[in-house]
């Protein structure tokens, strides 16, 4: 059992396969420990089934119709064109970070980004996606 | 860097065309103002005289192969549209995106072309990819259309992670995405980075493979191809199969040495299941364009022979393969466009009723099953004179294999000259316009004058 203490050490600088070990072990007990936790809790627990058991629901009301009804597509793309806009301007966050240091090179960097997103913004208000009313 | 940052600025040029005007053809006449655009300041590259400069940190690095190949692409585009350009606009709904989007595939094209950074490598391919993965369902109401998008969205998106866990597996061994940081490295005394190097370039191989629809990655090819509108289908044969070469190209230039000795034993075996697949399974088509999607996977193990072998005359032989066959490919599928019926039975006797298509279309099956006097024979040659050039007799077996499934691709692209000419029939076909014709024997005339003078493309190149 004397090869434990040696995976407690802090790895060795060479980058070699066998450092990934440790990593493997725990890969090997993480999924190992789900299986494990699934099986046996379908093994040792109570089974007592009813007809409202088996029925599905949600928040305790009684579930009626068909969940797949059309919708307007609108919402879709609203959200998709917020989730566009939002991840640009996630940007900005390292940016202001490194305001500083990139000096006026990352400035005009920076605004030709903010100038190809207003373009896809323009580009978007012409098209009409945003208009609610047809 | 002329080509990427003009032809980005190009597509949002098309976006806005498309909400000033609906007219059709002004949305064809700037797409061919802004392609004439791209090969000029492209061309200002190439010699040197007018360059954008912008500090790349050696990301992108500028060759005279990749500039002369964007060059090839761009004509190529340029003839593309001008053959089909009312197809591209009559696709779907939205005919001045078609061509923004058109576009960025060429902008994704010229970073494949000039990488030197595995990142740039990721991005150029995704920037290929996105528009691609949107042409293929431009036809909304069709099924068929829709089913093709989405098998290739989720198969490409998939592989494209698999290529991003190679890029990550090659940089956490090597601590670099420079692919040029290598090459000195080997011969100084290349460091032994284990296992893991490989594999990771194995990762991207295999990412590229699908790219280029290789076997045995090839199963997306055949339904999207099939299910694409066929202008878009044509665009993706042919323009985007290339670029996808080049990149390899560019790789495994730099690369190959890393992987050792394997990838010696690997390549054979993926192009003579690419040559075996593409070939055996084109035979027993009953629709041509899906002939076509499966002869462009048979193509694609010729082109890999660019790969196998790294010399100047496989480089020589990949920029003249990319001219034979995009030219061969687009005439074909724009002939195509115009057919009714895309069987077999539905060519025949097209040679009684439009003498200059089935002379046309005769020309460019002829170039591609590498007949000499056409462009595709030469194609060919090059391919396998460079790997006799490389390894000698050595390697002999290899391209009397290859040699042998270009006869069989014979009989599949004979089928359909013999329904044009000697089998009877009504072939029902749209009317076609004279310009229609006469760019299609300008095509013709081309794939023969670069079958009988191949090194006029090729002096070209060196100049």
């Amino acid at each position: 059992m004397n090869w434990i203490p040696q995976l407690l050490e802090i790895a060795p600088a060479a980058n070699t396969a066998d450092n990934y070990l440790p990593i493997a072990i725990q890969l090997i007990f993480a999924a190992g420990f789900v299986a494990f936790m699934i099986a046996f809790s379908a093994w040792a627990g109570p089974k007592r089934k009813t007809s409202d058991k088996l029925e599905n629901f949600t928040s305790g009301i009684a579930s009626h119709g068909d969940a797949r009804q059309p919708m307007a597509i609108k919402y879709f793309l609203v959200a998709i064109l917020f989730v566009l806009f939002d991840v640009e301007v996630i940007f900005f966050y390292p940016y202001a970070i490194n305001f500083k240091e990139l000096g006026w090179e990352g400035f005009f960097a920076v605004l030709m980004f903010v100038a190809f997103f207003l373009i896809g913004f323009i580009y978007i208000i012409k098209k009409g996606a945003l208009n609610w009313e047809d | 860097m002329n080509a990427i940052i003009f032809s980005a600025l190009s597509g949002v040029a098309m976006m806005f065309t498309g909400i000033f005007t609906t007219n059709k053809s002004a949305i064809r006449n700037v797409a061919v103002i802004a392609l004439l655009g791209l090969i000029i300041v492209n061309l200002l590259h190439s010699y040197g005289i007018f360059v954008v400069r912008v500090n790349t940190h050696s990301m992108l690095q500028f060759e005279t192969f990749g500039l002369f190949f964007n060059t090839l692409v761009f004509a190529a585009t340029l003839l593309f549209v001008l053959l089909s350009g009312k197809d591209v606009t009559n696709a779907g709904t939205y005919g001045a995106e078609y061509f923004a989007l058109i576009f960025f595939v060429l902008c994704g094209v010229s970073i494949l072309t000039c990488y030197n950074s595995l990142l740039m490598l990721f991005i150029g391919i995704e920037i290929l990819s996105i528009p691609l993965y949107i042409l293929t369902g431009a036809d909304k109401r069709n099924l068929k259309s829709n089913e093709a998008s989405l098998k290739y969205f989720l198969m490409g998106s998939f592989s494209t992670g698999i290529l991003l866990m190679g890029i990550t597996l090659v940089y956490g061994i090597t601590g670099t995405f420079s692919i040029e940081a290598m090459r000195p490295a080997v011969s100084v005394g290349a460091p032994n980075y284990g296992i893991l190097e490989p594999v990771g370039l194995l990762f991207i191989f295999i990412a590229l493979l699908f790219k280029v629809s290789a076997a045995p990655f090839h199963f997306w090819t055949p339904d999207v191809y099939d299910g694409a509108p066929t202008v878009f289908t044509s665009f993706m044969a042919t323009i985007v199969k290339a670029a996808g070469f080049v990149s390899f190209i560019r790789l495994f230039d730099a690369r190959a040495i890393e992987m050792g000795i394997s990838w010696k034993i690997i390549l054979p075996v993926i192009i003579i299941a690419t040559l075996l697949i593409g070939n055996i399974t084109a035979v027993f088509q009953q629709s041509v364009k899906r002939m076509m999607a499966y002869s462009s996977i048979a193509q694609a193990g010729f082109m890999l022979f660019a790969v196998y072998v790294n010399n100047d005359m496989s480089k020589e032989g990949i920029l003249l393969y990319t001219a034979a066959y995009s030219i061969a490919t687009i005439g074909i599928f724009a002939i195509l466009t115009r057919m009714k019926d895309i069987t077999f039975d539905g060519f025949n006797g097209l040679a009684k009723k439009h003498p200059v298509l089935a002379a046309t279309n005769a020309v460019f099956l002829l170039s591609l099953a590498g007949i000499p006097l056409t462009a595709g024979f030469f194609a060919k040659y090059y391919m396998l004179a460079a790997v006799v050039k490389e390894n000698g007799a050595g390697a002999l077996w290899l391209v009397i294999v290859a040699v042998l499934f270009a006869a069989v691709s014979v009989y599949y692209y004979f089928r359909v000259i013999q329904a044009m000419y000697f089998k009877e029939g009504e072939p029902e076909i749209t009317e076609v316009s004279g310009g229609f014709k006469t760019a299609l024997v300008m095509l013709a005339v081309l794939i023969v004058l670069i079958g009988t003078f191949p090194s006029a493309l090729l002096n070209w190149f060196y100049f």
